[in-house]
């Protein structure tokens, strides 16, 4: 049925609509002029005093996979609580706050008005799982990032020198595990941890036996990256993730990219880059080092990032930075998981807990906004908790509300280390983000990053009709004061049309939809004689054989392919 | 009469294993499993010859069966491949974790001149089963189209855990006929997999199983399914990925319980996960890295036969280049076929592997134990294996249902993680559970995705809660809780607890399997399917968390649909009623 939403106000930053009261048309799953829709015809939204957004995306947020998977069982007691009843015909059921089953995920994106989100970390051998449970996720589209800068068969070539064949084989490990982008986590830590090594690896530090460094791993992904036009850039968690002093790595790791930037196009994601953000030399003298990367961002076109905010209370920390997870069960000292994925990758999952008055929380509190606050060009600052590392992702509104309001931030002051605090730049921020930035955080940018800002992320015409609407009366609503509303009515879209279906009606889930999964697909066919050199490879390094590392097509449900090239 | 006091140990074995394909009710599978191993030495004190009959008394039940003498020594030690003999002496008692005890079982065995029963007298005597007319089918040859034969290579084995992706499968007229590559138990699967198959549906009428069509059969299902109050779905472990994601929307529609047979696998070791975590890493690491490896009271070369030379002990990996790379060490209370192939052989004392691991924490950190002996292990030993552990550069343990099912289950294994995490500290050290049937860790990981939980899920509520001494299948069995069951691809008939069984034979019960198991020859409904990996493809998980597609080699039997399919028939089918 067609969708006509009347008058409400728009905010869609890739149109350059700025709260404009507008008329949006939906037909067939796309969004069309308004004229074209008959209103007598079409099912009429009126939405009058109401905020319209193009549906939210979140680029990074551990949603799907092995190792979200293994944390959902280490956790029972986070499943115990918090659960959502099967409601027949209308939706499945489901637990967990922190590490939600698949259907809830959904669910719970789909009632905050987001209609997207990117599995940042998937290792290639086990992709079918992660695929398996994107299937599993409603409401949403979704995507994954591949984990590949630890990867042996790589790292033999780049070694060698043998650029041609790298650069071919990253195009048949995105292929065959029918993902979207390259992501480098620690680069070339699990190397290193086969041994239990590797904690602290620095970006020129060399890795055994490769004699390579992560600047090499860093400049070769983006290099070979750019070349096959890949949609998104590489997508790095930095080295030596989580250690005070860190924010040098950062600098050192979005400089090393800088030289290869064609006419200031970006080509380094830095993810949550919170956690990477830290001055001072131990955990006694941390200190934000927010400012010499925002500093960085705003003066090199080349960068983006997203935050990885966290917030404070229960946290489930997972990443495929295996010896920082190992080195946090030390400070947590309750449940370590720890995996490793021949020839690819290693993980690790710890359960942690922020405190409002610990004064590196504080610190961690702080950096995740300053790094938005600080920001000249919102189009390279994305709006992350990193989910489930900072904070699940329904603590977006919560987030949102605090980088409108500075009263709420000074509200939160009252309950934090003072001795953090005054090692933060926060408090002496006084900038409020207004509607149309946050339409740029959560939506238009992540998007365009992405690369696909042609479809996504927007509501001009031609655009899905993926569209959030908000009960909040910019007019009335003074957002600075009244930070709790924007916190609940962002909790709960009033309306969310996915693929020009209304799914989510006054916060509850009216529907249940699958959404597509996204996939690169190249243009040029793979070398026949380097397929025979991969075969044997796989025998050698790996336990299932090439063929049967290749994922069918069909077992994905919607599968839709971005070409590159 | 001379009696003798024994700790009976049940567990898998080759003939039981291969038993599966041809049948439960054939001589080959009675001689396999109804007996007893006994050490010599214990034989000759009971006075009984090899072959002779035993009567084995638990404080649970007793059966006569056929003692067999041990090729090893263990005196103290009796061993019985488990099913239906065994499920009559094993101790149903789950002490809140799901899982009954199977192995450390106090027994007294004496000689006696009463019979064995067989299959059909236990099921109809002890479970008061009609069982005179299980219907004989065969399948029919085929006419002979053409005597062309091709190769389908890189087959995923759909037996157990290591699913093997490397089978070379021969197929001639829509029949496997030459399996290449694969163990004994995998390539007896493939070539056996038209034998004892259920070619009709079935639906007992009067006490009787009566031949009926698909669509009746399904209805039938549906209508038990639908007005249970609290239905069990139990099983999955045999079958792909696509039918258990069908299995818990079915069990959230009817407010049920879900649960699969980790249960009495490896469920305590997912109860262990929960309390300490784990360290682990796919086998492709240890092939490549892993110059220690310990299994720990699991018998991969009866088991997991190829585990040893693909994966572990003989595999040709980067780093470990062989056998002559790797030490071995098998630790269990008795000397396994594994054993033969160690470096060193600790012989635990039975039920008291958490005091081993205890100990190898401590002697790892250095901590003095004042006694002289652990678990029966004399300290020196322990001390020679932390040494062992400490100095690896990549060490594993294997681990099976010689901790899982014994006294202390998940809190063995919970000590035993902790000990891998520990020896982290000084070097690299995994380990990694020896998952039994080929997608149990499938029925796990769709489990946990869909509703949090990995087993033992109960839907009752609306949403998914857990609570496995109570919502495990065997608990609600045992308790005769639920007041009708759907099984898929297992056989709790013949290895349950007797005291299930006899809950479970009173209720309708829905069985879903390709072959004539004896579950199904006890069930109100019986539905055959396609047998997944052979004739249906899908995917399963490889006891390591790999993903791996099985393959469809030929054509299912005429009108014999998928467990996906026959599963959203019934879905469909119970929509309607409720």
């Amino acid at each position: 049925m067609d969708l006509l939403i009347k008058n409400g106000f728009v905010y869609d930053p890739i149109n350059g609509v700025n709260g404009e009261v507008l008329d949006i048309g939906v037909r067939g799953g796309k969004i069309v002029d308004p004229s074209e829709v008959d209103p007598r015809e079409a099912k009429v939204i009126d939405a009058r005093g109401k905020v319209v957004m193009p549906g939210g995306i979140d680029i990074h947020t551990h949603i799907a996979g092995p190792k979200v998977n293994t944390g959902r069982l280490m956790m029972p007691s986070d499943h115990y609580f918090s659960f959502m009843k099967f409601e027949k015909g209308v939706h499945r059921s489901g637990t967990g706050k922190y590490t939600p089953s698949t259907f809830l995920t959904g669910y719970r994106y789909a009632r905050m008005g987001w209609t997207m989100a990117v599995e940042p970390a998937t290792p290639p051998l086990k992709t079918l799982h992660t695929h398996e449970e994107l299937d599993d996720t409603p409401m949403i589209d979704k995507l994954c990032f591949l984990l590949l800068d630890s990867n042996r068969i790589l790292l033999d070539y780049l070694s060698q020198g043998d650029l041609d064949r790298f650069r071919t084989l990253i195009v048949w490990f995105l292929e065959a595990t029918k993902s979207y982008a390259v992501k480098l986590v620690d680069p070339g830590v699990a190397i290193s941890w086969s041994w239990g090594r590797g904690y602290g690896l620095d970006i020129d530090d060399e890795i055994e036996p490769y004699g390579i460094t992560p600047r090499d791993i860093i400049t070769s992904f983006c290099r070979v990256n750019q070349e096959l036009k890949l949609p998104h850039t590489i997508h790095v968690h930095c080295n030596r993730l989580g250690i005070p002093g860190n924010y040098e790595t950062t600098l050192k790791t979005m400089k090393s990219t800088s030289h290869l930037s064609v006419g200031g196009e970006v080509n380094i994601h830095i993810t949550h880059a919170q956690y990477n953000s830290y001055s001072g030399e131990s955990w006694f003298d941390l200190g934000s080092g927010s400012e010499e990367i925002a500093k960085y961002v705003n003066n090199h076109a080349h960068v983006s990032l997203d935050i990885g905010q966290i917030d404070f209370g229960t946290a489930i920390t997972m990443t495929a930075d295996a010896p920082f997870e190992y080195a946090l069960f030390h400070l947590s000292r309750w449940k370590w998981g720890g995996a490793e994925v021949e020839n690819e990758a290693a993980s690790g999952i710890v359960p942690f807990k922020y405190r409002k008055r610990n004064f590196v929380n504080t610190i961690q509190w702080c950096i995740g906004l300053e790094l938005t606050l600080l920001s000249k060009d919102l189009w390279r600052v994305i709006l992350t908790t990193d989910h489930p590392n900072g904070a699940p992702f329904t603590r977006y509104p919560k987030i949102i509300a605090l980088l409108m309001s500075k009263n709420y931030r000074e509200e939160i002051f009252k309950k934090l280390s003072r001795r953090g605090l005054k090692k933060s730049i926060l408090p002496s921020i006084d900038r409020e983000l207004t509607l149309y930035d946050i339409a740029i955080i959560t939506r238009a940018a992540p998007a365009r990053l992405l690369g696909i800002d042609n479809f996504k992320g927007h509501l001009g015409v031609g655009a899905d009709a993926d569209v959030a609407i908000y009960d909040i009366d910019p007019e009335k609503i003074d957002l600075s004061r009244d930070y709790m509303k924007i916190k609940e009515r962002f909790s709960r879209a009033l309306y969310t049309i996915k693929g020009g279906e209304i799914v989510v009606k006054g916060g509850e889930i009216v529907k249940e939809v699958y959404g597509t999964t996204y996939a690169v697909k190249f243009r040029e066919e793979i070398d026949k004689s380097l397929l025979k050199e991969l075969e044997e490879k796989f025998r050698e390094y790996y336990t299932i054989s090439l063929s049967n590392y290749w994922i069918p097509e069909e077992g994905i449900r919607h599968l839709r392919y971005i070409y590159c090239g | 009469m001379a009696g003798l006091n024994l700790v009976l140990v049940t567990g898998r074995s080759l003939s039981q294993g291969e038993g599966l394909d041809i049948g439960k009710t054939t001589k080959d599978y009675f001689e396999g499993v109804a007996i007893i191993e006994l050490d010599g030495e214990d034989l000759e004190a009971l006075g009984v010859v090899e072959g002779g009959k035993v009567k084995v008394e638990t404080e649970y039940g007793s059966i006569v069966v056929r003692a067999i003498k041990s090729r090893r020594k263990h005196k103290g030690i009796a061993f019985m491949p488990m099913g239906p003999w065994a499920s009559l002496v094993i101790d149903p008692n789950t002490y809140g974790s799901g899982m009954p005890t199977l192995k450390g079982i106090k027994a007294r065995i004496l000689p006696t001149d009463e019979k064995i029963p067989g299959i059909k007298e236990i099921l109809e005597r002890i479970y008061n089963i009609r069982v005179k007319e299980i219907p004989k089918e065969t399948l029919s040859e085929g006419e002979s189209v053409s005597t062309a034969s091709r190769v389908i290579d890189n087959v995923a084995c759909s037996f157990c855990g290591c699913l093997c992706d490397d089978l070379e499968v021969e197929v001639r007229n829509n029949r496997v006929v030459k399996v290449r590559k694969a163990c004994s138990l995998g390539s007896s699967k493939l070539l056996h997999s038209r034998e004892n198959r259920i070619l009709n549906p079935y639906v007992r009428e009067n006490g009787v199983l009566v031949r009926v069509d698909l669509r009746s059969a399904v209805k039938k299902a549906a209508e038990i399914l639908a007005n249970a109050k609290y239905p069990l779905l139990y099983g999955w472990s045999n079958t792909s990925v696509e039918a258990i994601r069908v299995g818990v929307e079915l069990a959230e529609y009817i407010g049920g319980v879900f649960d699969n047979t980790s249960v009495i696998c490896h469920g305590p070791t997912i109860q262990a996960v929960q309390e300490a975590g784990f360290v682990t890493s796919t086998l492709g690491k240890v092939k490549n890295y892993a110059d220690l490896i310990i299994y720990w009271g699991c018998n991969p070369l009866n088991a997991h036969p190829r585990h040893l030379a693909r994966y572990s002990a003989f595999a040709k990996g980067i780093y470990a280049k062989s056998r002559r790379d790797r030490k071995i060490v098998v630790i269990d209370v008795r000397e396994t076929d594994t054993a033969k192939v160690a470096d060193l052989f600790i012989k635990v004392k039975p039920n008291s592997d958490y005091e081993l691991a205890t100990a190898l924490r401590m002697a790892i950190r250095g901590y003095d134990i004042e006694s002289g002996k652990v678990a029966g292990v004399n300290v020196e030993k322990i001390r020679e294996l932390a040494e062992m552990m400490v100095s690896a550069k990549f060490g594993v343990i294997f681990y099976g249902l010689g901790l899982t099912m014994t006294q202390g289950k998940g809190r063995n294994i919970e000590e035993l993680i902790r000990l891998a995490q520990d020896l982290n500290e000084w070097t690299k050290f995994v380990a990694i559970p020896m998952r039994g049937h080929y997608n149990v860790v499938g029925a796990n990981q769709v489990s946990t995705w869909t509703t949090g939980y990995a087993f033992s899920v109960d839907f009752r509520r609306g949403y998914p809660r857990y609570n496995p001494g109570v919502t495990s299948a065997t608990d609600l069995l045992n308790n005769g809780d639920v007041d009708a069951a759907l099984i898929v691809a297992s056989d709790p008939v013949a290895h349950m607890p007797a005291k299930a069984v006899e809950n479970l034979v009173k209720i309708p019960v829905v069985t879903l399997d390709p072959k004539w198991s004896l579950t199904a020859v006890a069930s109100t409904v019986v539905i055959p399917v396609a047998m997944t990996g052979v004739e249906v493809g899908g995917t399963a998980y490889r006891m390591d968390k790999v993903p791996i597609r099985l393959k469809k080699l030929v054509e299912p039997p005429p009108g014999i649909l998928s467990d996906e399919d026959v599963l959203r028939m019934i879905l469909e089918e119970v929509k309607k009623l409720r």
